[in-house]
């Protein structure tokens, strides 16, 4: 048998498996202070929403908000790092500094602003209806009546609308879009309530079981959530929407992932995002 | 109360005291605004969360003792389609999340037989659940009986139906009386995740609140306090008929 050389194991300090853990050690340190010059920005998202926000085939994010948030990176250079949160989860991460900005197709409501801060408003949308195809429904007066159902996602604005305005139907709660939209199309719910594009996108998915009301009966619009008090990255926010959009960042995005959608809204006059 | 009865009560409320002291000591040092009066307004959408959780762990409860009293019989029996008709059921759904069981169950089961009421599936699918768990324990029950017991029941002319109520199942009760209560206990908590089905209850109530007010803490805390309201007395009901079951050999 061969004589163990006792320097290989990690008993002497000097031996090599000591050496090795050294080195990893030492290139750890280096690295993290190299890159603790410029903390990276951690952004908040739900990644179940697409175009907006989505993993890609390789599970890595991917989307329109994922590019906006490597965009402001790239503007305060900072690395970007992307924290996958349900979205009723996002506005307690934030508060908590589990993360530094929420870009996560967020409607700016007063209830929130009471909260967090928004910066300027990035892009505008409003609520729509995918309405079941057996249910003759024109709009929301329609659907509050006894005897309707309308489906909503937990934590939206459409969920927030319908909890104060819809007294006389029924509302679902849940907590998937998808399970929302499988309700409608499974005729147990009369409609879903969320916003125009989805419920386009929706609608092409299931041509022969839903209806797509898509002229928002609310209009609302979408900014980027930070804390309250962190007021210089507001500013900063700010400052890369402005040059964003100088720039054509908006409209390159919109042309790139939107293109057919685009040409059907602005067909039909109903105002398209960007 | 004997004197130390007296002392176990005083020590457990000793230490009770101490944890929520604990609890208190955390939320006083965490920098969080407390907003007590959003989720009071509220309070209305948490009663009703309870109750139908309440109404629905029951009708589970009950449903998934039947469950596993009939399948544990089943697995018991020399008909080779009844145990495997029971075999099959356990291993499937002990094998999957309730997750998956709930949206399979609801949006396809149910849709096809034409089952629209979702708290009716949602209870259904609960007790089935559980009732797989409940053969399991039934059947670990039924088979500490020792075979003595059978052979002296027949032996004094009992037939197989008076022989397995009178001698068989009281004596099985007492052995699976406390796995049952933990599955039970486990079962209230479990009812949950009906909130996947739109079923407005307890948690989805919590949920809805924090969602409304942006007070996390505020909503959950009296979520923990709800279903320790109802998964106490069964501990304490448990406790009382294992006391009363207790004889001693």
């Amino acid at each position: 048998m061969q004589p163990v050389d006792k320097a290989h194991t990690l008993k002497m300090p000097w031996s090599r498996g000591w050496r090795l853990v050294c080195a990893a050690v030492l290139m750890v340190v280096v690295s993290s202070r190299a890159s603790a010059a410029e903390p990276p920005l951690r952004v908040g998202m739900e990644l179940a929403y697409p175009p907006f926000e989505m993993t890609d085939a390789q599970g890595k994010p991917a989307g329109v908000s994922v590019r906006i948030a490597k965009a402001l990176g790239e503007h305060l250079g900072r690395p970007v790092m992307i924290e996958n949160i349900a979205f009723d989860g996002l506005i307690p991460a934030l508060k908590t500094r589990k993360i530094d900005c929420i870009i996560s197709s967020m409607t700016a409501t007063p209830e929130r602003a009471r909260s967090i801060a928004f910066s300027d408003p990035y892009l505008k949308t409003g609520l729509a209806i995918l309405a079941a195809a057996n249910t003759k429904v024109d709009s929301i007066d329609d659907l509050n009546q006894p005897g309707r159902t309308i489906a909503v996602k937990e934590g939206t604005t459409a969920h927030q609308f319908a909890a104060r305005e819809i007294r006389r139907g029924r509302v679902l709660v849940l907590d998937r879009e998808t399970a929302a939209v499988m309700e409608v199309v499974q005729q147990k719910a009369d409609a879903f309530l969320y916003d125009p594009l989805s419920i386009y996108q929706h609608h092409q998915r299931h041509p022969d079981t839903t209806r797509a009301l898509l002229a928002p009966f609310r209009e609302e619009s979408w900014a980027v959530g930070l804390r309250r008090g962190d007021d210089t990255l507001l500013q900063d926010v700010n400052a890369f929407l402005r040059a964003y959009r100088a720039a054509g960042g908006f409209e390159r995005l919109g042309e790139e992932f939107f293109s057919e959608e685009k040409a059907y809204f602005e067909e039909r006059g109903i105002p398209f995002l960007f | 109360m004997t004197g130390t009865q007296a002392k176990r009560v005083a020590v457990h409320t000793a230490v009770v005291a101490v944890y929520a002291g604990l609890i208190w000591l955390a939320a006083a040092r965490v920098d969080y605004a407390w907003n007590w009066e959003g989720v009071w307004e509220y309070r209305g959408m948490f009663v009703k969360g309870w109750l139908a959780t309440v109404a629905i762990s029951l009708a589970a409860l009950v449903g998934s003792c039947l469950i596993g009293v009939l399948g544990a019989i089943c697995l018991q029996s020399r008909r080779v389609v009844l145990e495997a008709v029971v075999r099959v059921y356990v291993e499937l759904i002990r094998g999957t999340p309730l997750l998956v069981q709930l949206l399979i169950g609801f949006y396809l089961v149910a849709t096809a037989v034409g089952l629209e009421n979702r708290y009716v599936a949602g209870a259904l699918i609960l007790a089935l659940f559980s009732g797989a768990y409940m053969v399991e324990i039934f059947r670990g029950g039924l088979a500490a009986i020792p075979r003595g017991q059978h052979d002296a029941a027949a032996a004094i002319g009992l037939s197989p139906w008076q022989s397995f109520w009178l001698v068989v199942l009281p004596q099985a009760a007492r052995i699976v009386l406390p796995p049952v209560a933990g599955q039970l206990a486990s079962l209230i908590k479990d009812s949950s995740l009906l909130s996947v089905i739109a079923i407005s209850e307890f948690t989805l109530a919590a949920q809805e609140v924090n969602s409304f007010t942006y007070s996390s803490l505020e909503s959950y805390l009296p979520l923990a306090a709800g279903y320790l309201m109802l998964t106490l007395p069964l501990s304490w009901i448990a406790g009382m008929l294992e006391r009363r079951f207790h004889f001693d050999a």
